[in-house]
């Protein structure tokens, strides 16, 4: 009889090998974890502090201030108290329902033309670029200072000139009225197309960003792509339909949503405009009312852009597998 | 062979070693004629037209309220208090210029606002570049959330959250933490307020939390933490940009043995510079010409920044004042202040061309993308 001998057990190592998708998980985290340390420690505490504003009264008396829960206050206020504010949130979304896809075609010609080879094609980009300098910060108000007359006896020039542009663009719209009018077109198509042309001077001057990202997309198309239609014989209009419009796809959501995002929250717009006015108004706890309309404002805002991205995203393409 | 006579190839000349040899060939008239008188050269004739004359026309309604600026900014100190002189100019002078080279000193403002917003906007580029390739390839819990806090942060202006902002940074703590180990907490009961004040681990002036203002922290850590001006739109531009990059191509860098930091950066970067270097020039630009968060932060203390610059109008240099004394006999009008900050901002946005100028060179098709062949 032989005894069989019992080879010793390895010890079985009980290190965890993580599977791939967890360890593919782990590294998203890490590599969003600059932005959650600042969401939680930096903007979770300043929007807490900015909405709870709205639903407080502070009152400062000799140095202390208390706080008084008001609840919901404010926003009736903001609401039905200011016959203004309801009022222009809706002409604010009828014009963004015009300019948005203003600007998104104009940028995206723009840019497929700026992409092209020709002669003082820096020179056009360095111009096109002009309006992302000027949109904000120290030239946006030297800009506006720079339209506006100020009643000194110099300036009656420019106030001339504006009056000159005025006109010629009216007679630009009324020759475009008649030329659309005498082809029977619907006259909703004519107000749209007039309009456009009379704001041409804002689309093109609020379309810096988007030209600049349209370009970079642009350039992320690999020419092998174009170079295989031409053998395949396709004319320049399909390959931007079939190549350069699936390929920019992505860049046109972004595009939307920072155009709604970007015309809602300037200063010029109409109701960012009465917030700022409440913010400094004379009214009682106007601090705190104008709060309260921003924070409606932005869910407004914030449910428009779901819905834009709800419907873009149907239509974006990504040049992968899923 | 069926060959005509006249296609033979012609002996044009002859020497010792060389040999000169004509082919029938079409006339160069009717080369030209094919070439040049075709519908498709047409076509591309009036498209480059105009294309040309659409690109001059919207040139000119960007240039346009420039001319003004421009115009104004070197007029001659004279002609503001001539009513006759509108937008052309009688005499021209420089004297704007030099006072904000020699007397505003412009070169220090140039550097240190360089700096600062170099320092912004390559964090910002490397902070949103990883965030959005974190939001756009890696399937994790939470994902869509932090890519949904992404365009809230951009969605809500921080122009109304000013006070708060502010407030947070003069304050910043984690959580009391250091309110706490300062000795500062107090919970309103008398015998645990007497233990708490007793705890001195860290200096009394972290009590309510450290004060970053009047420093550069702030822009830094918004920076880093990609919350900064706009920051919600790079991360967003970043990530659909990488959600287009086929997943092929990081599958064959970690079956090479490259992990995930390695594969974003040998890989996925160098495919991105277009994209890249315009999240960096945005960023630049508009650290460049703040005016939100540098007043918010630094308060009176006015560093020399840009921001500050178109401001000299309202404390004019005395060369310039004299200047327009010795041409007007009057002391600087209306007209001239705003003619000062026109200048100022020339000034101030005249590098920006210059840095997008130098930039533009790599905003240039030709990257391959996909890598694959096949």
């Amino acid at each position: 009889m032989t005894k069989e001998v019992m080879a010793p057990e390895a010890p079985v190592k009980k290190k965890k090998i993580a599977s791939l998708d967890k360890r593919k998980a782990r590294a998203g985290w890490l590599f969003v974890l600059p932005f959650v340390i600042g969401l939680v420690f930096i903007y979770l505490p300043i929007l807490w502090e900015a909405i709870s504003f709205s639903f407080f009264n502070y009152t400062t008396d000799n140095g202390i201030t208390t706080k008084e829960f008001v609840g919901f206050k404010h926003y009736s206020t903001a609401l039905f108290g200011d016959a203004d504010f309801a009022q222009s949130l809706l002409v604010g979304l009828k014009e963004m329902a015009f300019n948005i896809p203003a600007i998104l075609i104009f940028s995206l010609f723009v840019a497929v033309i700026l992409n092209q080879k020709m002669i003082g094609r820096a020179a056009f980009r360095a111009i096109f670029f002009l309006p992302v300098i000027v949109s904000t910060g120290i030239m946006e108000s030297i800009m506006a200072t720079s339209y506006g007359a100020s009643g000194n006896g110099m300036d009656l020039g420019m106030e001339e000139s504006a009056t000159d542009k005025l006109a010629s663009t009216m007679a630009l719209e009324g020759l475009l009225a008649k030329i659309f009018s005498s082809l029977g077109v619907g006259t909703g198509l004519v107000t749209y197309i007039s309009s456009a042309v009379s704001s041409i001077s804002g689309i093109i001057n609020r379309s810096g960003v988007q030209i600049l990202i349209f370009l970079a997309s642009l350039q992320s198309i690999s020419p092998a792509i174009y170079e295989s239609c031409q053998i395949d014989g396709a004319t320049s209009w399909e390959t931007f339909w079939k190549i350069t419009f699936p390929m920019v796809s992505p860049m046109i959501l972004v595009n939307a949503i920072y155009t709604i995002i970007d015309s809602f929250t300037t200063d010029t717009n109409t109701v960012m405009g009465i917030i700022n006015s409440t913010y400094v108004s004379t009214v009682e706890h106007s601090q705190h009312i104008s709060a309260a309309m921003g924070w409606m404002y932005f869910l407004v805002v914030l449910v428009i852009v779901g819905i834009v991205a709800g419907i873009f995203s149907a239509y974006v393409f990504y040049q992968r597998r899923d | 062979m069926t060959h005509n006579m006249d296609s033979k190839p012609q002996v044009m000349r002859e020497t010792k070693n060389k040999i000169r040899v004509d082919f029938e060939r079409t006339s160069l008239k009717e080369r030209m004629k094919v070439k040049y008188l075709s519908v498709n050269f047409a076509k591309n004739v009036l498209w480059y037209i105009f294309r040309l004359l659409l690109l001059i026309g919207i040139a000119f309604v960007i240039l346009k309220p420039f001319y003004t600026i421009v115009i104004r900014s070197f007029m001659a100190p004279a002609d503001f208090m001539d009513t006759t002189v509108v937008n052309v100019p009688r005499g021209l002078s420089a004297a704007i210029y030099k006072s904000i080279i020699v007397d505003i000193g412009y070169f220090k403002t140039f550097f240190l606002t360089l700096a600062l917003s170099l320092g912004c906007a390559l964090l910002q580029t490397l902070s949103c570049a990883l965030i959005g390739y974190g939001v756009a390839k890696f399937k994790f819990k939470g994902a869509k959330l932090v890519f949904l806090m992404v365009v809230l942060s951009l969605a809500i202006p921080h122009g109304t959250m000013q006070s708060a902002i502010f407030y947070r940074f003069q304050h910043l703590d984690i959580f009391g933490i250091f309110n706490f180990l300062a000795g500062g907490a107090r919970t309103g009961i008398e015998g645990i307020d007497a233990v708490l004040s007793k705890i001195h681990i860290l200096p009394d002036n972290f009590v309510g939390g450290i004060s970053t203002i009047k420093s550069v922290i702030p822009l830094f850590l918004l920076s880093m933490t990609g919350l900064a001006f706009k920051n919600g739109l790079y991360v967003f531009m970043l990530r659909q940009f990488f959600r287009g990059v086929p997943d092929e191509l990081e599958e064959s860098a970690y079956l090479d043995g490259a992990n995930t930091l390695r594969t974003f950066v040998q890989v996925i970067l160098p495919l991105s510079i277009p994209m890249l270097i315009t999240v960096f020039l945005f960023a630049f630009c508009w650290q460049w010409t703040d005016d939100f968060y540098i007043p918010l932060f630094f308060m009176a203390d006015r560093p020399a920044l840009m921001t500050y610059l178109p401001q000299a109008s309202q404390n004019i240099p005395a060369s310039l004042v004299s200047i327009f004394k010795e041409a007007t006999a009057q002391s600087p009008s209306a007209s001239y202040r705003q003619a000062i900050t026109y200048a100022c901002g020339l000034m101030a946005s005249a590098p920006l061309i210059v840095l997008y100028l130098f930039c533009q060179k790599y905003l240039v098709q030709g990257i391959e993308r996909s890598g694959i062949v096949g």
